[in-house]
């Protein structure tokens, strides 16, 4: 945490400004010293030093902002390429000028420093040294005469003798000072004019190297307290000796001519020495400026890198946001940048991301509300126990709800998007209700239909009563059709019982009860007047009342069939196989009629129905019964009964037909073969075919009858199979009752 | 663990490239000022050094040899003055410590042309004593002989432990006009110096 100020002014303008703050110091004392400053000049070699460390550290600097620039770049990083632009930008700006200005910096330098030096001033200078020199050498070639004619008298002076000798000398002469030597440069004698001089200035090695070999020597010297002087000296031979001495003369150069020569020869000095450091001093320059140069430039590339990225903060911080939105996310914030354009656009896109929030989020509160509503619909839908169908306008089916599903038996949810052509031609079983909704659905839009359909599938027979209605919507998308339907089998079912019951209950009321009062007052008047009657007419008699009594009890009869048509089933479902049951009533009936054959070809793979034993019993009594009926006093009259499994779209169906190669069904019947009381025959009740096809719809089943082209009646029933075969209930409830469908 | 976070591993990256160009400024200098100790460091030679103890002072006797590079004398010959300094330092010597110095001492003397008078002056800084020589040979062997040079007190050293002295000479480069620094700085032909001469002082 406290890590963040310091970081905080590590990468501010701060150490930028203090860095440029100290080279430009240090430029700054190096140029001073450069211009023979006393004050740096002692600090020259740190100062370049200091500067040429610096620049490294500015050249470091630039390296690591290229290298994370390009890093940046090929990452791909917002405002990397707008940072590297406005640096190329900067720097060139930077460069044109900063080189211009080196270029003619250097040029006036060099020509300002070459302009210092003028042959003709060289020439001046070294004539004028020439000059002072050959008025010195004059005056030198007298002191030398001079002093040779002083050698000349102490030629054969003893070196006792010398020291007073020199003194008369020194003070006959102009000399400020005489002084004997030894051939080894040892003092001898020594006068001067300066008592305080305790010892007097020798010759150097080279000057007695010369005198040595008895050449004189004559110079200009520069003595000290004596200022200019002339040397001169010149060798001794001693007089009857080998011993070579050395006469010494120190003469002051007139203090006049001395200032002149000292003048003289100081500017020339000065002027050669600046001529000689003419090339040193371009170079001096020259480096200082290379180095100003450097920093200029290196500092200004740094700083556009400072200032590009201080300048791509905001629009880097745009593109981040604007990814940001593009993402989802709307709850970008940028950092407020100064008070300019940028920061006018920075606001608008805070202001814009956050309407864009205000709006996405009313967008979701509208689609939670559309989508709970959705739900709410999908609960209802699913909840109804109607079946409920949607279809777009290209016909395709859009949603179905769950009870749909249960009332179809077709898994329709993985039907969506096919059209109900395709859906019936996958389910045979629905191809009544789609010939019922094609029929209808073109009819127009707005106008409702109602139709009841009925299905055969794997559960049996179904009667749906179907509602239909065109949407109308000005969008062609949202336009189509809703199908609505009900299974109305068992409610059919129950509203014909309960019509049967109520026509059995007013016919045993109405007629049924009459019948015994007629019947026991014909038995009282047979009883009554029978034995007082004669013979003829007791006969007579007895014979009506006989037949009164005969027809109530077929009444009666009549009235209990019919009751028994009428009452509600009490069926006792268990799995039942088809085949032992037909195969014990063929056996029954076989031979029972003279003339008829019988004959039974059976499925030995026909699958388990669930059914009332009894019923189905009864059921195959009266086909059979009815059939043999058919044939009555017909020659090779023949019955022929056949199981088979039949496989539908809804699954698998057991069938069961029976036909015969009777007369056929006339005409006036066959409309109504089913119905209550339609017989040809002289004796039946009428109900046979009705009772069959009664037990055939409380099982669930179809009934069909066909006259083949060969003759006869073929009546087939067709039954739902027991769904899980061979795990029959033990309590003997069928698996699936078709009557507990909607339960 | 290994830490292989981006994030860090960047860090780390900063960190060094930090590091390395610190070491790089800071060694930057070093060649250009380095410059000048290299080269030919046996232009000046210290050919002989030795003390005598006279009165309690140690005096200094010894011969140097001073070859001047063709740079150096064109200077000189253009009216440059050259400073040469004798640097004496007397230590007292340790075999478990490094050696502490006692004394330092510096002999600065001046060579320069005047032209006028075809002569060369050396002029001893230290006393302002001149010698002129009509010839460059002569001043530098001049220059070459230190004779009787008072170099300590005898009362300063302890007795019973060691002591050694060592002499050295070289052109002071920081007396050179400004304009000819730089390139002293950077050139080997100016960096004028000899080795440590040393020998035992004993006291």
């Amino acid at each position: 945490m406290a890590t963040h100020p310091l970081k905080r002014l590590a990468s501010g303008p701060l150490p930028a400004v203090t860095l440029v703050g100290l080279l430009l110091v240090s430029l700054f004392m190096m140029s001073e010293s450069t211009q023979n400053s006393a004050q740096f000049g002692r600090l020259y070699v740190w100062l370049l030093g200091l500067n040429i460390a610096g620049l490294v550290v500015l050249v470091g600097l630039i390296l690591a902002n290229l290298y994370r620039l390009s890093r940046q770049i090929r990452q791909q990083t917002a405002g990397a390429r707008l940072t590297l632009r406005l640096v190329v930008i900067f720097s060139v700006l930077a460069l044109a000028p900063v080189s211009l200005l080196y270029y003619f910096s250097l040029q006036f330098l060099h020509r300002g420093i070459d302009s210092w030096f003028d042959v003709r001033v060289e020439e001046a200078l070294t004539d004028s040294l020439e000059l002072g020199r050959s008025s010195l050498d004059l005056n030198m070639r007298v002191v030398l005469r001079w002093q040779q004619s002083l050698a000349e008298q102490l030629v054969d002076t003893t070196e006792g003798q010398s020291t007073f000798i020199l003194d008369e000398l020194l003070s006959s002469s102009a000399a400020s000072d005489l002084t004997l030597l030894g051939d080894n440069g040892r003092i001898i004698a020594s006068s001067s004019t300066d008592p305080t001089a305790l010892v007097p200035s020798q010759p150097g090695e080279d000057i007695l190297l010369l005198v040595r070999e008895r050449q004189p020597y004559v110079g200009l010297d520069q003595i000290r307290d004596l200022g200019l002087s002339v040397r001169v000296v010149v060798p001794i031979e001693v007089a009857g000796s080998t011993e070579l001495r050395m006469l010494q003369g120190l003469y002051p150069v007139p203090e006049r001519m001395s200032e002149l020569a000292d003048t003289v020869e100081e500017a020339f000095t000065k002027y050669r020495e600046l001529a000689y450091l003419r090339t040193p001093l371009k170079y001096s320059f020259t480096l200082t400026l290379s180095l100003v140069l450097l920093f200029a430039l290196l500092a200004a590339v740094w700083l556009a890198f400072l200032s590009a990225r201080r300048l791509t903060a905001p629009i880097r911080d745009l593109v981040t946001g604007t990814r940001a939105v593009a993402a989802g996310d709307y709850s970008q914030r940028l950092p407020q940048p100064d008070n300019d354009d940028l920061g006018m656009l920075v606001r608008s896109f805070n202001e814009m991301t956050r309407r864009i929030a205000q709006s996405h989020d009313e967008t979701q509160r509208s689609q939670r509300l559309v989508e709970q509503q959705k739900a709410y619909l999908e609960v209802v839908l699913g909840n109804l126990s109607s079946g409920v169908l949607s279809i777009d306008h290209d016909l395709a089916l859009r949603t179905a709800n769950s009870a749909s599903e249960q009332i179809l038996d077709v898994p329709l949810c993985d039907c969506l998007g096919q059209t109900l052509e395709q859906i019936a031609s996958d389910y045979e079983h629905l191809q009544p209700l789609y010939k019922a909704w094609d029929e209808r659905a073109r009819l127009g839009v707005g106008l409702a239909w109602q139709e009841e359909v009925t299905l055969f599938g794997a559960r049996g027979r179904q009667v749906l009563i179907c509602r239909g209605t065109t949407l109308a919507a000005s969008d062609p998308e949202h336009a189509g059709q809703v199908l609505v339907f009900d299974d109305i089998t068992t409610l059919i079912q129950a509203q014909r019982d309960a019509a049967w019951g109520e026509v059995a209950r007013r016919l045993a009321h109405e007629i049924k009860n009459p019948l015994t009062p007629i019947q026991l007052s014909a038995e009282r008047l047979r009883h009554k007047y029978s034995p007082t009657m004669a013979p003829d007419d007791r006969e007579v008699l007895e014979r009506h009342t006989e037949t009164i009594v005969q027809q109530v009890e077929l009444m009666k009869g009549m009235v209990n069939a019919f009751s028994e048509y009428a009452r509600p089933p009490q069926l006792a479902r268990n799995p039942l196989s088809l085949n032992p049951l037909v195969e014990e009533l063929v056996e029954l009936y076989r031979g029972s009629e003279a003339g008829v054959t019988l004959d039974a070809d059976l499925d030995a793979s026909l699958p388990t129905v669930i059914a009332d034993a009894g019923r189905m019993r009864q059921l195959l009594h009266n086909l059979i019964k009815n059939a043999f009926e058919a044939l009555t006093d017909q020659v090779g009259g023949r019955v022929a009964i056949r199981t088979r499994t039949r496989h539908t779209s809804g699954g698998q169906l057991a069938e069961l037909r029976i036909s015969d190669n009777g007369p056929g069904i006339p005409d006036t019947v066959r409309e109504r073969l089913f119905e209550p009381y339609m017989t040809t025959k002289l004796r039946g009740t009428g109900l046979g075919l009705a009772i069959v096809k009664k037990i055939v719809e409380e099982h669930g089943g179809m009934i069909d009858v066909k006259e083949p082209r060969s003759g006869g009646v073929s009546i087939s029933i067709r039954l739902p199979v027991a769904i899980a075969e061979g795990a029959a209930p033990t309590n003997g409830a069928p698996p699936h009752p078709p009557d507990a469908r909607h339960a | 663990m290994t830490d292989r976070r981006p994030g860090r591993s960047r860090r780390h990256a900063g960190k060094l490239a930090w590091a390395v160009l610190l070491v790089v400024s800071l060694l930057a200098p070093l060649p250009i000022m380095g410059l000048a100790a290299d080269g030919d460091k046996a232009r000046f030679t210290v050919l002989e050094a030795s003390t005598r103890l006279v009165s309690e002072v140690y005096l200094l006797d010894a011969r140097i040899a001073f070859d001047f590079s063709p740079e150096a004398i064109e200077a000189l010959d253009n009216g440059v003055p050259l400073t040469v300094e004798l640097q004496i330092e007397v230590l007292e010597t340790s075999d478990l410590l490094w050696d502490g110095t006692v004394a330092t001492l510096s002999q600065r003397d001046s060579i320069e042309y005047r032209a006028l008078a075809d002569l060369y002056l050396v002029t001893n800084l230290n006393t302002g004593e001149l010698s002129s020589h009509t010839n460059l040979g002569a001043a530098l062997a001049v220059l070459g002989q230190v004779v009787n040079f008072p170099m300590l007190d005898r009362r300063l050293l302890r007795v019973g432990s060691s002591y050694s002295a060592r002499l050295r000479a070289r052109l002071d480069v920081e007396s050179l006009p400004l304009p000819l620094r730089p390139m002293a700085y950077l050139s080997s032909r100016w960096g004028l110096t000899s080795d440590w001469h040393e020998w035992p002082l004993t006291p």
